[in-house]
């Protein structure tokens, strides 16, 4: 049965019983690694809906039992288009982003502390003030992430819903797999070589101190990691640039501060350090270099190997969308 | 979630609405909430990428060129002397350097390679000393530095805190550790002076070290660490022990000892008489005298120039070989025919 079923592209069951319902979506989910997805408007759908991964209920003429077994409710069928094809689009777009993101900033983060590690006869001191250390994961680097995780678009609805087989991205594991992962962790790696190192040979044999130097490399790695997340986000609005500006300037205001406080080992370190020309040349040139694989290999990508998003994102650009109204496959589409 | 429920609510709000004249309880419209707020979508055309490249060069090559010449005008002379300043006759040089008895004394001549300008920086230099090990920054406490009634604070000191029974002011190893050779110049046999004022930061003077809080029943152990200070002096005049309490960042390190005001041409012999109080010897450390000019850039520091110039050489490159690849393989944007499913039927 499992394998008739699955050469043909519909199959239509009738007469059914709901435990059968409910075995039918069993079939394909015990047997295949596939998301399952169930939609029913009556109390007779509830074990069906309960089985599959996702469940749809239609709050409408039979009740709503339906609607209290399921994750999603909606008043017709027809909206189960905008349903999967937008916001099931965007949302995996923004979870598998998100997901990685979080790994690689505190990656980058926790490796700039462990470089300094070796430099410290292997005693665990931390290259970055504790306070700054503290305020990292929940001040620094949380608020954009957040923003930018609800906010960000890769395409828009229309598009969206012009070019039905865009889902596919998300079908295929486009946005979160293990490459991506690894290309990740590695630009997490180069990043923190590039935080910690510059400054590292800059300041070699000179008077700088432990606090001053840490304030440097939080100043950098903060940067460092909401510019990249600057390269990434598709979709800038006010909201947008309110966070992701606003939090860089809040790092700087914090360290300031932080330094202000007599009783810290270091007081008046950010003031002293930031006097000197030198302080901003590392800034500037450990922003840059860090960067540049990221900007190199997205340029790179994004243009010779793009990927359908990449292509849906300059047609909504570069196009009038005027020709792209009628979809390719007639649908009704949600206005 | 959010949305697909804000979706599945509105929706659910609109399908009422064909029935016979009901409030209709779509929830209000709002850009923010139908997430459609106007936003400018950039993307990475050829033109952006190049010009960013190019950009990028052109600004870093000039401040790489401009750092390097400031470096290259830096005067420096660096004098090793942990070494040499120990007679050739002893062989345990722990000994040597803890015995009190022993004069330190030390005579050492340095050559001026080029023209330089004052002021000039003496600094002096340790090698493989881990000022930043955890222990060892722990070991102090700050509300006794600053504050006269608070002399008992001892607590994060060990093994420096008390000592019969009294608290040590200042407590602490770094405190103890201070470095304590000493340096005094001739300049072709006139006498140098060496200005030891304002070494330290004001905002450490001011704000970290009390006026009134004076040096109690340090050094009195039988291990000495350093540095023993005059009892009479406030912490906050101690510079020398001010510039030592700024934990450095590295092992390889600098501080600055004073700073010498007069004008020493090319071919000028200095004559260095220090004593060589500090023990290094115990851990492979190294000591090193620092005569040093600065520049806007500081003291000698090759690495910003040349660090700058591969940079923007890099994005030259980068900018060279993008350009090559977009005239190689062009491709126009927003070309429906590159979606995959098109590619696909059109190849076959």
């Amino acid at each position: 049965l499992f394998k008739v079923a699955t050469e043909c592209s519909v199959v239509l069951c009738c007469r059914v019983a709901p435990l059968q319902k409910a075995g039918i979506v069993a079939l394909i989910k015990n047997r295949t690694d596939d998301m399952t997805l169930a939609i029913g408007d009556g109390a007779n759908d509830v074990s069906m809906i309960q089985m599959a991964d996702v469940g749809v209920g239609i709050n409408g003429q039979e009740g709503g039992q339906a609607v209290m077994a399921s994750d999603f409710s909606m008043g017709q069928f027809r909206f189960l288009v905008p349903l999967l094809l937008v916001h099931g689009h965007w949302n995996y777009q923004r979870m598998g982003y998100m997901i990685l993101y979080n790994f690689y900033k505190n990656a980058t983060f926790v490796l700039v502390l462990f470089w300094y590690v070796l430099y410290t006869s292997f005693t665990l001191t931390t290259a970055i003030t504790e306070w700054s250390s503290l305020l990292y994961t929940v001040l620094y680097t949380s608020l954009p992430t957040i923003v930018v995780g609800i906010l960000d678009k890769d395409l828009s609805k229309s598009t969206l819903l012009a070019y039905p087989k865009l889902y596919g991205s998300g079908q295929r594991n486009e946005k979160y797999n293990l490459n991506l992962f690894v290309l990740n962790m590695l630009e997490a790696l180069w990043q923190s070589l590039v935080v910690f190192y510059i400054p590292y040979f800059a300041y070699r044999q000179s008077t700088i101190g432990m606090s001053s130097l840490g304030d440097l490399w939080a100043l950098a790695s903060v940067i460092v990691v909401n510019m990249q997340l600057a390269m990434d986000i598709i979709r800038w609005n006010w909201i947008i640039h309110v966070f992701v500006w606003g939090t860089i300037a809040a790092t700087v205001i914090c360290l300031f501060v932080i330094d202000s406080i007599w009783v810290l080992p270091g007081y008046g370190a950010i003031y002293h350090i930031m006097g000197q020309g030198l302080f901003w040349l590392l800034l500037l040139i450990i922003v840059v270099t860090a960067m540049v694989p990221h900007f190199a290999i997205k340029a790179f990508s994004e243009h010779f190997v793009p990927s359908d998003i990449q292509i849906g994102r300059e047609i909504e650009k570069f196009e009038a969308l005027n020709q792209v109204n009628h979809s390719e496959i007639p649908m009704r589409t949600f206005s | 979630m959010n949305s697909g429920d804000a979706a599945g609510s509105s929706s659910g709000g609109s399908g009422d609405a064909g029935a016979p004249r009901r409030a209709s309880r779509k929830p209000k419209y709002s850009k923010f909430t139908q997430q459609e707020l106007p936003a400018c979508k950039p993307i990475l055309t050829p033109k952006w990428v190049i010009s960013v490249f190019l950009l990028v060069g052109v600004i870093f090559v000039p401040i790489g060129v401009a750092s390097l010449l400031a470096s290259n005008k830096v005067v420096e002379i660096v004098d090793r002397y942990d070494d040499a300043c120990v007679p050739s006759n002893v062989t345990n040089k722990l000994a040597y350097i803890q015995n009190s008895t022993i004069s330190k004394t030390c005579r050492r001549t340095l050559k001026v390679p080029k023209d330089m300008k004052q002021p000039i920086f003496v600094y002096y230099q340790l090698n493989n000393f881990y000022q930043n090990h955890r222990r060892y920054v722990k070991s102090r406490n700050d509300q006794q530095l600053r504050d006269a009634s608070k002399a008992n604070e001892t607590t994060l000191c060990d093994p420096e805190k008390t000592r019969d029974g009294m608290a040590i002011v200042p407590c602490g190893l770094i405190a103890w550790s201070t470095f304590n050779d000493t340096y005094t110049f001739q300049h072709n046999t006139n006498n140098l002076s060496i200005d030891k004022t304002d070494i330290s930061w004001k905002s450490d003077r001011d704000h970290k070290f009390g006026s009134d809080v004076f040096p109690k029943n340090f050094q009195k152990g039988p291990l000495i660490g350093g540095k023993t200070l005059n009892e009479s002096i406030p912490l906050s005049e101690q510079e020398d022990l001010i510039v030592w309490m700024r934990t450095a960042a590295l092992p390889t390190f600098r501080k600055l000892y004073g700073r010498i005001y007069v004008d020493l041409k090319e071919n000028d012999t200095i004559t260095v008489t220090l004593d060589n109080n500090y023990n290094t010897y115990s851990f492979d450390g190294k000591k090193s005298l620092v005569l040093s000019t600065s520049t806007w850039l500081g003291g000698k520091n090759d690495f910003l120039g040349l660090a700058y110039l591969t940079v923007g050489g890099l994005c030259f490159f980068l900018a060279f070989a993008f350009t090559l690849l977009y005239l190689i393989k062009p491709r126009k944007l927003g070309d429906n025919n590159y979606l995959s499913w098109n590619r696909n039927s059109a190849g076959h």
